[in-house]
């Protein structure tokens, strides 16, 4: 399971089927006169085709080791939950002072000096473009 | 003559204040992005689309523009310096990081600058004629003959940019299959929106592009863990008369290499960059120096880099079909302003196709200023270091996305957007004809529906038309050509596989 071939025909295979198992509970119409389920079930044809096609291939490839490392994209992606959802309930400049302290968790080195420092520019480049640029932003 | 008086018409309206202010900050930021790792042309376009909206049409399109090939230049320094490319100066390296090896530093950038210079001009001179006549070509086609151009620039785009034909056009079948998330133009229907009401009006192309290009860079920049090593030398720059000699020949041949490779189908700097190296190699006077570090290695495929930048435009404003991820977005932006890139834009907006030629122009002589006298102080970007960097670069990614529609569901989208961007980056996908599928995948829904409603759902009607004809025709013979390559690899392999397998 470790091929990153494989994975790589198992990833188009799921999207192919997300997308036209869908696409076929939509009017599919003829040709002449195509519902809106008729692009994506083409589209998704070919995509499962391929899909398909580098399934096969990777058994006859040499196989490719796929490293992922979650660590790193989960840190951040969790910085991005967390300015957004702190944005929602409390206010930006919160939000840019936590998004800043978790995502340097990812960084080769951390320090919470240079985290505050950091926050203080962010949050005052903030401020110029609400200011100077007329930017919505709800900082405050 | 009706070009220069055209021209100059255009030249009026780019040398405003207004709009050189923002030709001056379009190619600024665009050197930046260009030095800095993790955010290409791609991400910054996209993260400064939202502040555009309140900037004349005008204005932001020469500013976005500048980014495109400011970001060439600024690329080709890191190239140079410090063998690090980010967008796409991969040639740079070889040559021009072999000059800073021997100590030619400031030599190599002068040339890069210079034959970026020279690059540009030939490539506005192509744009200046050619894109008019183009256009009046573009209103010969038919809903059937648009479909195929498509095709072929997604069969281009996938070949060139991924090299793997299969995994190109499997990302721009999936791009196509993101722009169906949203309502049905013809019906009404809302497709593939989970019921989710943020997703009725589609994914926002800005959420796409930060999802797959920034915070998927971020990441890998994290997960590769190098410490990069700011450039320290001495730079002189200016070049010997004998010096200054040579890179003439060169950049012109790159220039029109450049030109022509720019305005095909998937063309675009990238592939212009080999394209002139390697006609470098083949007829330069000084061939047998090309790889050890000479000026000839570096010219040619710095303005072939700057020229297929500026007319890869062709297609996208002649046409209306953007040719490369990065005219996709582009196209975002003049969609966004009310314009419709194609034949009419032309005739239609003569003040902005114009302005945005004359501008090009103007932009050039900006970068060679900021790229020549002034680089070593962009040197001194580098010695921010990336623990600093990405936090920023994070928070222009949420500010870009949030200020898209004022809402915080923009950045949950983002959010996932990287995971895909990151696993499809792990898993060897390139993002790039993903944006492209993405833009296109509604127009070549509408022409498709379009084409077979003429032909009352007859499929002749893609290959009796001559244009969609001939298109397609190109794309099945170079499809064959693909699996007849394939095949014959294969069968040489085999043999050698099992004379080894006993061993």
């Amino acid at each position: 399971m470790n091929d990153r071939n494989l994975a790589r025909g198992l990833f188009l295979v799921a999207i192919s089927l997300a997308f036209g198992l869908t696409a076929l509970r939509y009017p599919i119409g003829d040709f002449g006169r195509a519902g809106p389920g008729l692009f994506p079930v083409v589209v998704s044809v070919m995509l499962l085709l391929i899909g398909v096609a580098t399934v096969v291939r990777s058994r006859f490839v040499a196989r490719v080791h796929l490293d992922l490392h979650l660590k790193n994209i989960g840190i951040i992606l969790g910085s991005l939950c967390a300015f957004a959802l702190v944005t929602l309930f409390v206010n930006m400049m919160v939000a840019i002072v936590i998004m800043v302290f978790i995502a340097t968790l990812a960084g080769t080195s951390y320090s919470w000096q240079r985290n505050v420092k950091i926050a203080f520019g962010l949050c005052l480049m903030a401020l110029v473009f609400a200011k100077l640029l007329g930017m919505n932003l709800p900082l405050y | 003559m009706e070009v220069l008086h055209n021209l100059a018409f255009g030249f009026s309206h780019a040398l405003t204040l207004h709009n050189l202010m923002y030709c001056a900050l379009g190619c600024t930021v665009g050197t930046l992005v260009g030095l800095l790792p993790g955010l290409g042309p791609l991400a910054t376009i996209s993260i400064l689309l939202p502040l555009t909206y309140s900037i004349d049409t005008t204005g932001a399109l020469i500013m976005l523009a500048g980014i495109y090939y400011g970001a060439q230049y600024g690329d080709s320094v890191s190239a140079i310096t410090m063998k690090i490319p980010h967008a796409s100066s991969i040639v740079a390296c070889i040559d021009g990081y072999a000059m800073t090896l021997k100590g030619k530093t400031g030599l190599a950038l002068f040339t890069a600058g210079m034959s970026s210079f020279i690059g540009g001009t030939v490539a506005i001179i192509v744009l200046a004629f050619l894109a008019p006549t183009l256009g009046e070509v573009a209103f010969l086609f038919g809903p059937a003959d648009y479909c195929a151009l498509m095709m072929v620039g997604f069969v281009c785009v996938s070949f060139v940019t991924t090299g793997s034909l299969l995994n190109g056009l499997a990302m721009c079948l999936i791009g196509v299959l993101l722009g169906q998330i949203g309502t049905d133009v013809n019906s009404g229907l809302q497709r593939f929106t989970l019921d989710l009401p943020f997703l009725a009006d589609g994914i926002g192309i800005v959420s796409i592009a930060l999802g797959c290009f920034g915070i998927a860079e971020i990441t890998k920049n994290l997960d590769s863990r190098e410490e990069r090593s700011p450039f320290n030398g001495k730079i002189k720059l200016m070049p010997t008369w004998a010096e200054f000699k040579r890179i003439w020949p060169s950049a012109l041949r790159g220039s029109l290499v450049g030109s022509f490779l720019g305005i095909l189908p998937g063309g675009g700097p990238t592939i212009a960059q080999f394209a002139a190296y390697a006609i470098d190699k083949k007829v330069s006077k000084y061939k047998h120096e090309i790889g050890t570090g000479c000026i000839e290695g570096v010219a040619g495929q710095a303005a072939a880099d700057e020229a297929a930048a500026r007319t890869s435009f062709i297609p996208l404003m002649s046409i209306g079909i953007p040719e490369n991820a990065v005219m996709a977005l582009m196209m975002a932006a003049f969609i966004i302003k009310g314009i419709q890139p194609g034949p009419n834009m032309i005739a239609g907006h003569p003040d902005l196709f114009w302005g945005l030629v004359a501008s090009m122009w103007v932009g050039n002589c900006f970068l060679l200023i900021l790229n020549v006298p002034l680089v070593r102080y962009w040197l001194s970007v580098f010695k921010v270091p990336y623990n600093v960097l990405f936090p920023c670069i994070l928070f222009f990614c949420c500010i870009g996305t949030y200020s898209v529609n004022n809402n915080v569901d923009d950045i949950f989208i983002t959010a996932a957007f990287g995971l895909m961007g990151y696993l499809m980056m792990r898993l060897e996908l390139d993002a790039a004809p993903l944006m492209l599928g993405f833009i296109l995948g509604p127009m070549l829904e509408e022409n498709f529906r379009r084409a077979l409603l003429l032909s009352r759902g007859s499929f002749t009607t893609f290959f009796t038309r001559p244009i969609s004809g001939t298109l397609l025709g190109l794309i099945g013979l170079f499809m064959a050509w693909q699996v007849l390559a394939f095949f014959l690899k294969a069968r040489e392999r085999r043999p050698g596989d099992a004379a080894t397998q006993p061993a």
